[in-house]
């Protein structure tokens, strides 16, 4: 039932992300470059219902309908890997024109380019996976409550 | 679906599926934690990130019954021959899987799930690919 809801999800945001246009290089460059507002407002008004929804659930302290566990996250402080990481993605992004949940969708849409960036995408996640094994988890070590009682502190 | 979703459509859209994955689950909607867990575990042990993934390939496939294909691959096919072009793929599929691995997510993970929480993580990563991607398309497109 949990995978079959994880499914479902996935699938709407693949429709979407196709519907969208982000599975067009040239619909993300377009954005990139400032030639076409469409990326931006898309991001902009996903970025500001995602918030109101998860404030919603966060203040009607809402359980999640498949488990009955309480809705909570943690927020991660910023460190250099955040900074260093994202360099690096930013300049994938910008050369392929595409993004991990986009590369998926391209896939199924049956765009055969996808099949190199899918491979590096995996290659690079492999590469980071190998780098890193054995050393503790910096998510974990540097995860700290949610904002809300965060900010019941001084 | 031959015509790009309006944006204040698909926006609002993206940013439910953000929500319902974590009202149903409790879980960040977040594509390369969904990649990570198909190079983890393989296809054959999925757990929900991985369905998730897989559900994303699925949508690829219905907008390819009913929406408009690919013709070629953007301003890469316009300006190389094929083996460059899946060469540069690939190259930069590794500098976002690699990257997005680092900084704890991708435009999904950091850029939308983050963000919206709140994570201040999240917000230095979003200002630094954001710019850094739009900065090197500045670069590509003074080269080209």
């Amino acid at each position: 039932m949990k995978r079959l809801a994880a499914f479902v999800v996935g699938a709407v945001f693949g429709l979407v992300l196709s519907w969208s246009g982000m599975t067009n290089p040239q619909v993300l460059r377009d954005g990139l470059l400032f030639r076409d507002p469409y990326l931006m407002l898309f991001f902009a008004s996903a970025l500001v219902t995602a918030f109101v929804g998860l404030r919603l659930l966060k203040v009607l302290q809402a359980r999640t309908l498949l488990t009955g566990e309480p809705v909570a996250w943690t927020t991660v402080r910023p460190e250099r890997r955040h900074v260093a990481g994202s360099v690096l993605f930013g300049t994938g992004w910008a050369v392929a024109a595409v993004c991990p949940g986009p590369i998926a969708a391209q896939l199924g849409q049956g765009v055969p380019w996808a099949l190199a960036t899918a491979a590096g995408l995996v290659l690079g996640i492999y590469l980071y996976r190998r780098s890193t094994a054995g050393a503790p988890s910096a998510t974990v070590k540097n995860a700290r409550p949610s904002p809300v009682s965060a900010s019941a502190s001084p | 679906m031959d015509q790009q979703l309006a944006w204040y459509l698909a926006g609002p859209a993206l940013g439910l599926c953000v929500v319902a994955l974590r009202w149903l689950l409790n879980e960040r909607l977040a594509a390369t934690g969904a990649w990570s867990e198909l190079v983890e575990r393989g296809p054959a042990r999925l757990g929900t990130r991985g369905w998730l993934l897989i559900g994303v390939i699925a949508g690829g496939v219905v907008f390819g019954l009913f929406g408009s294909s690919l013709d070629g691959y953007g301003y890469l096919t316009e300006h190389f021959g094929a083996p460059v072009v899946v060469a540069v793929l690939v190259a930069a599929g590794v500098l976002i899987g690699f990257g997005a691995k680092t900084a704890g997510g991708c435009t999904s993970g950091n850029g939308l799930s983050g963000n919206a929480i709140l994570s201040p993580a999240s917000f230095v990563a979003t200002a630094t690919f954001f710019g850094t991607a739009i900065l090197v398309s500045f670069v590509i497109e003074a080269l080209l």
